[in-house]
């Protein structure tokens, strides 16, 4: 009996201290996926690009750059699409009541970003859409884990951030830009009619289409 | 008897054992040029309060209380520093860009508005932490002036 409650004891104790320094390990975990995030991807996804003046790697072409930014925006870019899409599945899903399809959302979002061609980008586009990103990734996050109000805070962020990552990149969606009057923010919309994500079944109906891209 | 005395010292055995982990501490002397009311000339009251309710998790430097380092009292803390850091630093603020800003000063007045913030478990300590209406009013009022102005 002696035994038997000395080694319940030892192992209660033992879990407490694996279970406090494993927490900790998974932290460090997560840390180092971050930093595979950020990590640039150079797959072979490279969208039309002219070589042919031969010094567009140069720093100083920033000016140039820009013009290529507003040539990309006017031809349809498939490069946004993922993101798009996954946005699209957050909003529906709040538009839904629903918590945990928001949450697969921002997942699915999170997964797009990871993947997406940013050697691409030079200069002052390649800075706007790191901080897009940064931005972007942070409220995915927080609405991967948290009740609905909190996701529908942070979907207002997320939507000013896809709206500017669009806006920069361009899509080849056809998308509506609408207005929430109550909360004074904005969301996308893959379709004319309103529904609103930020109030759900409450006030589905309410804001009104700002404009049309695409 | 003998059972309690056995596990009495099992137990304390191991409140001593648990002391040997080291953790890692929050502070430093200086207040760095990129901090939040340095940058933006905060109202003394504002930066006072600031101080008192949030920089002890969310700056580079804790006021750390008197039972800080037995343990398990200092993983907990250690682990709220950690994840208040990497939400917002007030310390770091100048290093963020125009858009984090932004939805950081958001997310301050939302949460400390419904009251999220200071967590429960701070201001059950730390009852000077708590936000007056009042306070809030000045506080929200002025973040809000900031937003705008960037």
């Amino acid at each position: 009996m002696k035994h038997l409650k000395l080694t319940t004891g030892i192992l209660a104790i033992v879990f407490i201290a694996l279970t406090i320094t494993s927490c900790k390990e998974n932290k460090k975990d997560q840390d180092k996926d971050d930093d595979h995030v950020t990590e640039m991807k150079h797959d072979d996804k490279k969208m039309t690009h002219d070589n042919s003046d031969g010094h567009h790697d140069d720093d100083n072409a920033d000016e140039t750059t820009d013009v290529r930014d507003i040539k990309m925006n006017t031809q349809k870019s498939s490069s946004t699409t993922l993101i798009v899409d996954a946005y699209i599945q957050i909003k529906n899903s709040l538009v839904a009541d629903n918590k945990e399809d928001a949450a697969k959302g921002a997942t699915a979002l999170l997964a797009a970003f990871s993947t997406f061609d940013m050697t691409t980008l030079k200069g002052k586009a390649h800075t706007d859409y790191m901080e897009i990103y940064e931005s972007a990734k942070e409220q995915a996050e927080h609405i991967v884990k948290s009740p609905i109000d909190h996701q529908r805070e942070h979907f207002e962020t997320l939507s000013t951030d896809i709206n500017d990552l669009v806006t920069l990149l361009g899509t080849e969606k056809t998308l509506y830009q609408d207005y929430c009057p109550m909360k004074k923010v904005s969301w996308l919309s893959e379709t004319k009619d309103i529904k609103n994500p930020y109030y759900g079944s409450k006030m589905l109906t309410c804001g009104s289409v700002k404009k049309q891209i695409n | 008897m003998k059972k309690v005395k056995i596990i009495l010292l099992v137990l304390l055995v191991a409140l001593v054992g648990i002391q040997f982990f080291p953790t890692t501490r929050n502070q430093s002397k200086t207040m760095p040029k990129t901090d939040f009311t340095l940058v933006n000339d905060a109202p003394n009251s504002i930066k006072k309060k600031l101080q008192t309710s949030c920089y002890d998790c969310h700056s580079n430097n804790t006021a750390y209380p008197w039972y800080n380092k037995i343990q398990p009292v200092a993983w907990i803390l250690e682990s709220h520093i950690a994840d208040g850091k990497k939400e917002l630093n007030f310390n770091e603020w100048e290093t963020y860009s125009n858009r984090r800003k932004k939805s950081k000063l958001k997310s301050i007045i939302s949460q400390v508005k419904d009251d999220e913030m200071p967590l429960t478990s701070y201001t059950l300590i730390h009852g000077d932490a708590k936000f007056t209406e009042k306070e809030k009013k000045e506080l929200f009022q002025w973040l809000t002036k900031l937003r705008d102005s960037i």
